[in-house]
């Protein structure tokens, strides 16, 4: 089954001013990921570090542009270019979003909200399905952190994700600080979206840092992993297990060792809940 | 028209048109306005674009100023809207763009200068490809070798232009001072983009060697290239030019069309491999 190769721990996202050091030193991390869209070009420095860096670290390529939620048609290109680094990299774990990001052809290039209706969940559920029948494998979707909620929504978040992986039977990417930043922003309880997801869906964990702009949180990836965040995220392991876990930085990135001692934080808390789970069961 | 697919329309009109209240009234305001919620997405779209342009398009920015840069950028995603999920693609025709946009006309080089920087990032992602190897060249018989073809490296890219744009790239690059000035006066270059390594190299090429290279990108055998490259720059020394291509790597490959006759004089003599894999 996909999945296999990734390690329960911690992983990190793959960035090019990180490329050099990592091939040199070979950090003890259990895997890497990837934006899949920065490395459909043919050849060149990205491809190069990724596949060298692919022989020590299992890789999860996690995708931005695939617009699983518009009513657009999925882009075939898209899709090509994605099932060719696929064949070139084989990823233990393929991801995309559940949003929209495209309509009447132009794209926005950003993660937009859905309804959260039983026609958006349709559509996402088709759409899924066309994507991991082309892929010939499972995809995980990621829960996104939002700034506003559409009025026509019947449906809270957590039962839309849930009820699409009940019916396409892909994975779930739960994002801790997306889940903490909406919360924050619709006033839901966290906890709550927490109890209602599957145990067995979730095969990934993210976390990020976000900031607040004055009026709401945003989903920044600019910062260390924040305090309530870490809270949330020993909740998600208490139910989901050791699930592998990705430290997410994008925006002023900073030097390898700030990424790697976030990573040795969730990796801790990974072993911790691991002992604390055989207590219970000794006791 | 579905009821989502009539929000998303709204909703990016909304995103384009900040004065248009097109789908506020699908968004909860409980606390913060719609309108202010959606502009939200709306910045984080317009500074995701613009960023990437950036990123593509240094010297451009570099010799317009951030404001100005600015402005070309959210006009450019107007006129020129994203076309694909893969935002690498985004910036690929920001050289047309300026060409025509108003207020840019005075600077006439601007768009040949956004051009070098598109071609640097394409040769940057190109596909990795060995080089043609002289010794396979050397085995070619002499009275074919006026119908040599040859393949240029993925990451090669010719331009030429009618104004400095070689050294307007020189003196605005980061560590460049800032102070040095350009003589549009001295007049256009021919250029090969390349890479060595994963490095981007540009390199100014004679009026003649443009040509032939430009040829064979065409398809254009030896004959043909050499008596072009001839006609336009009489002196042109293809001796040289054999020199600098073969040996540094700018061919991936040759190939000359094999005849009926070709197979009868040369019985069971193989072609050389023509790609160099």
């Amino acid at each position: 089954m996909n999945g296999h190769g990734i390690p329960a721990r911690a992983g990190i996202g793959l960035r090019p001013p990180h490329y050099r050091q990592l091939l040199d030193e070979l950090p003890d991390i259990g895997w890497l990921e990837v934006h899949s869209e920065n490395y459909f070009c043919d050849g060149g420095q990205p491809l190069y570090f990724l596949e060298r860096l692919r022989r020590h670290y299992p890789v999860s390529l996690h995708g931005v542009g695939l617009s699983l939620g518009s009513t657009d048609a999925l882009s075939c290109d898209h899709l090509e270019r994605l099932a060719r680094l696929i064949d070139r990299v084989e990823p233990a774990l393929v991801s995309e979003h559940l949003s929209w990001s495209s309509v009447g052809g132009r794209f926005y290039n950003d993660l937009l909200p859905l309804p959260y209706t039983e026609e958006a969940l349709a559509l996402v559920c088709r759409h899924v399905d066309e994507a991991q029948d082309y892929l010939g494998r499972q995809l995980l979707v990621e829960n996104i952190s939002s700034y506003l909620q559409f009025a026509e929504s019947t449906l809270p978040e957590w039962e839309f994700v849930a009820e699409v992986a009940r019916r396409t039977g892909c994975g779930i990417l739960l994002d801790v600080n997306n889940i903490y930043v909406s919360s924050v922003n619709h006033g839901f309880d966290a906890a709550r979206y927490l109890r209602s997801i599957p145990r067995a869906c979730v095969r990934e964990i993210h976390l990020a840092g976000h900031d607040h702009n004055g009026r709401c949180l945003i989903d920044t990836h600019s910062a260390r992993v924040a305090e309530p965040v870490w809270a949330l995220y020993r909740e998600a392991v208490a139910r989901f297990g050791r699930v592998p876990t990705l430290i997410e930085w994008d925006t002023d990135l900073p030097p390898l060792a700030i990424l790697l001692d976030e990573a040795a934080i969730a990796d801790r808390i990974l072993a911790d809940t691991t002992m604390e789970n055989r207590h219970v069961l000794a006791a | 028209m579905s009821s989502l697919r009539e929000l998303q329309l709204k909703f990016v009109a909304t995103l384009l048109d900040p004065a248009g209240n097109y789908a506020a009234a699908h968004v909860i305001d409980r606390a913060i306005p719609a309108q202010e919620r959606i502009g939200f997405y709306r910045n984080n779209v317009l500074a995701n674009f613009r960023q990437t342009l950036r990123a593509v398009y240094p010297v451009i920015e570099r010799l317009v100023g951030e404001h100005f840069f600015d402005r070309a950028a959210d006009r450019y995603m107007r006129v020129h809207p994203s076309a694909s999920g893969d935002l690498n693609r985004f910036g690929e025709h920001f050289a047309d763009f300026l060409e025509t946009w108003p207020p840019a006309r005075e600077l006439s080089y601007l768009a040949d200068v956004a051009r070098l920087e598109w071609l640097v990032e394409a040769s940057f992602h190109a596909g990795d490809r060995g080089s043609l190897r002289p010794e396979d060249l050397a085995a070619v018989p002499p009275d074919r070798q006026a119908l040599l073809t040859f393949d240029l490296h993925p990451a090669c890219r010719l331009l030429v232009s009618a104004y400095p744009i070689h050294r307007i790239w020189l003196v605005n690059q980061p560590h460049a001072p800032g102070d040095a000035a350009v003589d549009l006066a001295q007049g256009g270059v021919f250029l090969l983009v390349r890479r060595c390594g994963h490095e981007v190299a540009i390199e100014t090429l004679g009026h003649g060697e443009f040509c032939m290279l430009s040829l064979f990108a065409a398809g254009r055998n030896f004959d043909e290239a050499l008596r072009y490259a001839v006609s336009v720059q009489p002196d042109f020394d293809v001796a040289a030019f054999l020199q600098r291509h073969v040996i540094g790597g700018t061919f991936t490959g040759f190939d000359w069309p094999l005849s009926c006759g070709d197979e009868t004089a040369q019985g069971d003599s193989q072609r050389p491999l023509a790609a160099a894999a």
